[in-house]
């Protein structure tokens, strides 16, 4: 089952520890070839996110991906990372980050982060997502676990 | 060019040009996160009229890998 953890001033070491003791988990973290984190059984899946002082973490049976923002906009970024009809789609900075957090969470739950290329990514055609405001953050999770939109 | 790729990341970033050095870790020392990356990603890509491809970007961890990067992609 997915379990999303928010957490203010908290280091992303600390928080995955202390979401692993409350699973009772003590085992090693293992890296693949572009950094993401896994547990060496792969018992429960995990992925973790910050954005000034917060970090979230979710977990889940399956492979998961997740990504907080600030509410933001950036033209340029825009321009790299949106295919033409996204493009279109992004009227204000709510549309932008909530673009930027689904790719995000999306090539994080890949394994392969910023190496994928956010442009390689349809958010169109991206079914297994959720999407949380928080304050005046957007947090997107994506993973097998989640129920298609 | 050390000098122009510490120019922009302090102008992009805006942190104190000074505060920078051949070995200042992007990820590590200035504790990047993907958006500012991908800004600065991009605002190479301008400034020096190069192209970053995706699977490069994890090895640009340092002031010097990214200037070695953009020497080589010019030459």
């Amino acid at each position: 089952m997915l379990k999303l953890y928010i957490e203010k001033d908290v280091s992303s070491k600390v928080l995955l520890k202390k979401v692993l003791k409350e699973n009772n988990i003590d085992e090693e973290i293992i890296y693949n070839d572009y950094g993401k984190p896994y547990l060496k059984s792969n018992e429960i899946y995990f992925n973790i996110s910050h954005k000034d002082n917060y970090t979230v973490l979710v977990t889940s049976k399956k492979e998961v991906g997740i990504d907080i923002e600030k509410i933001t906009y950036n033209e340029r970024i825009l321009n790299k990372i949106a295919n033409d009809e996204e493009k279109k789609l992004i009227k204000n900075a709510e549309d932008f980050t909530k673009l930027w957090v689904k790719k995000e969470s999306y090539v994080k739950y890949l394994g392969m982060g910023l190496s994928y290329g956010l442009k390689n990514v349809d958010t169109l055609k991206l079914k297994k997502y959720q999407i949380k405001k928080y304050q005046d953050y957007y947090i997107a999770i994506y993973g097998d676990e989640v129920k298609e939109v | 060019m050390n000098e122009k790729v510490k120019s922009l990341i302090s102008r992009t970033l805006e942190i104190p040009k000074d505060s920078l050095n051949d070995k200042t870790n992007l990820v590590k020392d200035l504790e990047l996160e993907s958006l500012d990356l991908v800004d600065l990603v991009v605002a190479f890509e301008e400034e020096f009229g190069v192209e970053i491809l995706d699977k490069d970007i994890k090895n640009l961890q340092t002031v010097e890998d990214i200037v070695n990067y953009i020497e080589s992609r010019n030459a």
